[in-house]
């Protein structure tokens, strides 16, 4: 128990030296706190503030000269997918795939089955989430 | 006289060494522990639901939430967790023991992920005495490739937080308003803070991603040894 204790400590000191570096590679604000009251109690307005959220990492990254950080436009995308902004989505898609290429491949597979939606008039994206 | 002090001296610094030896964990470098990291360089990771092997419910939900993040600031490209997993869910995979049957390479296939997350929730609960209440989050994080089937890295991290109320004065009104705010700290626990440390723990060991300035460059860097003997 004490050796365990003493190597957590270790890490957490080391960690703590990690933590000195200046700059982080991304700029996540609020993301993970926005995302767990979502998934608390889903309801609109806990979704609408995750959106915001998402907004605002986008912003603040672009303000600091920072890349978005991964899966950021996606998932704001497939939000506004589910909402019907279908035009949003795959403007925010496209973004996803110029910052990071090795998303190409998902992404592509996510504007099809928006297209195929929109064709067909099946409403599988729209699916009301489950949790 | 002189000579029994020294005597003494000498004992108390071998018995001294002898403890802080005990203590010292074994090092291992990044390289040396998970060389298929630097092999493969494996770019993107698909974070696949958390396999929970704890008796909390809901640990699965909220502990999700936590990974992604750190994850990309290791600097690897991380696909979005929240799209990736209803994907999963449509498709019916999203439970631990389809998962863990699933053939690894149908995550590139699908996804185009270089490697898949496991990650396993071991502990999420609380440990009750009379007057203290503590909380331990352990998880257990598996990258495996979606090329080669092989385990490129593996670690986990374990916090214990001592929930109990700090020193609230003597005597047995003292005992009574320690007690009361045990409870109370231990009603109000929220676990993902302590799974974000967890995280951190465990990810401190994980070779730097693509888009991290040390990737490649930390082969030398010193990672505690773990035995996975405890974990599955």
């Amino acid at each position: 128990m004490m050796k365990k204790n003493l190597i957590v400590f270790f890490v957490v000191i080391a960690f703590a030296c990690a933590g000195c570096v200046p700059t982080t590679l991304y700029n996540w604000g609020n993301y993970s706190n926005t995302l767990y009251h979502f998934r608390k109690d889903a309801n609109d307005d806990t979704r609408d503030k995750h959106m915001a959220e998402l907004e605002a990492i986008i912003t603040g990254s672009t303000e600091h000269n920072k890349r978005v950080p991964p899966g950021v436009f996606c998932e704001l995308g497939y939000m506004h997918a589910k909402k019907g902004n279908k035009n949003k989505a795959m403007e925010l898609f496209a973004l996803e795939k110029t910052t990071y290429p090795e998303s190409a491949h998902f992404v592509n597979r996510l504007m099809e089955s928006i297209k195929t939606v929109e064709e067909t008039g099946n409403k599988t994206v729209e699916k009301e989430r489950k949790s | 006289m002189k000579k029994y002090l020294q005597i003494v001296c000498l004992a108390m610094i071998t018995f001294s060494v002898v403890l802080l030896s005990g203590c010292v964990p074994a090092m291992v470098t990044k390289s040396a522990k998970f060389p298929l990291m630097y092999e493969e360089k494996p770019q993107s990771i698909l974070v696949l639901p958390p396999i929970n092997k704890s008796t909390a419910a809901d640990a699965k939900e909220y502990y999700s939430t936590t990974i992604q993040e750190p994850l990309s600031l290791q600097g690897f490209y991380t696909f979005p967790y929240e799209v990736t997993s209803e994907i999963l869910k449509m498709e019916g995979i999203y439970d631990s023991e389809l998962l863990y049957n699933m053939p690894l390479p149908k995550f590139q296939e699908y996804f185009g992920a270089d490697a898949v997350l496991f990650t396993t929730i071991n502990k999420w609960d609380m440990q009750y005495l009379v007057l203290a209440a503590g909380l331990t989050v352990e998880i257990t994080c598996e990258l495996k490739s979606t090329k080669s089937d092989e385990t490129l890295w593996k670690y986990t991290g374990t916090v214990y937080a001592d929930l109990s109320g700090g020193n609230t004065g003597g005597g047995i009104e003292g005992l009574i308003a320690k007690a009361i705010i045990t409870a109370i700290n231990a009603s109000l626990a929220d676990y993902v803070p302590y799974a974000r440390l967890a995280n951190g723990i465990a990810l401190s060991s994980i070779p730097a991603g693509p888009y991290h300035q040390l990737h490649g460059k930390d082969g030398e860097v010193k990672i505690i040894e773990q035995k996975h003997s405890q974990v599955n």
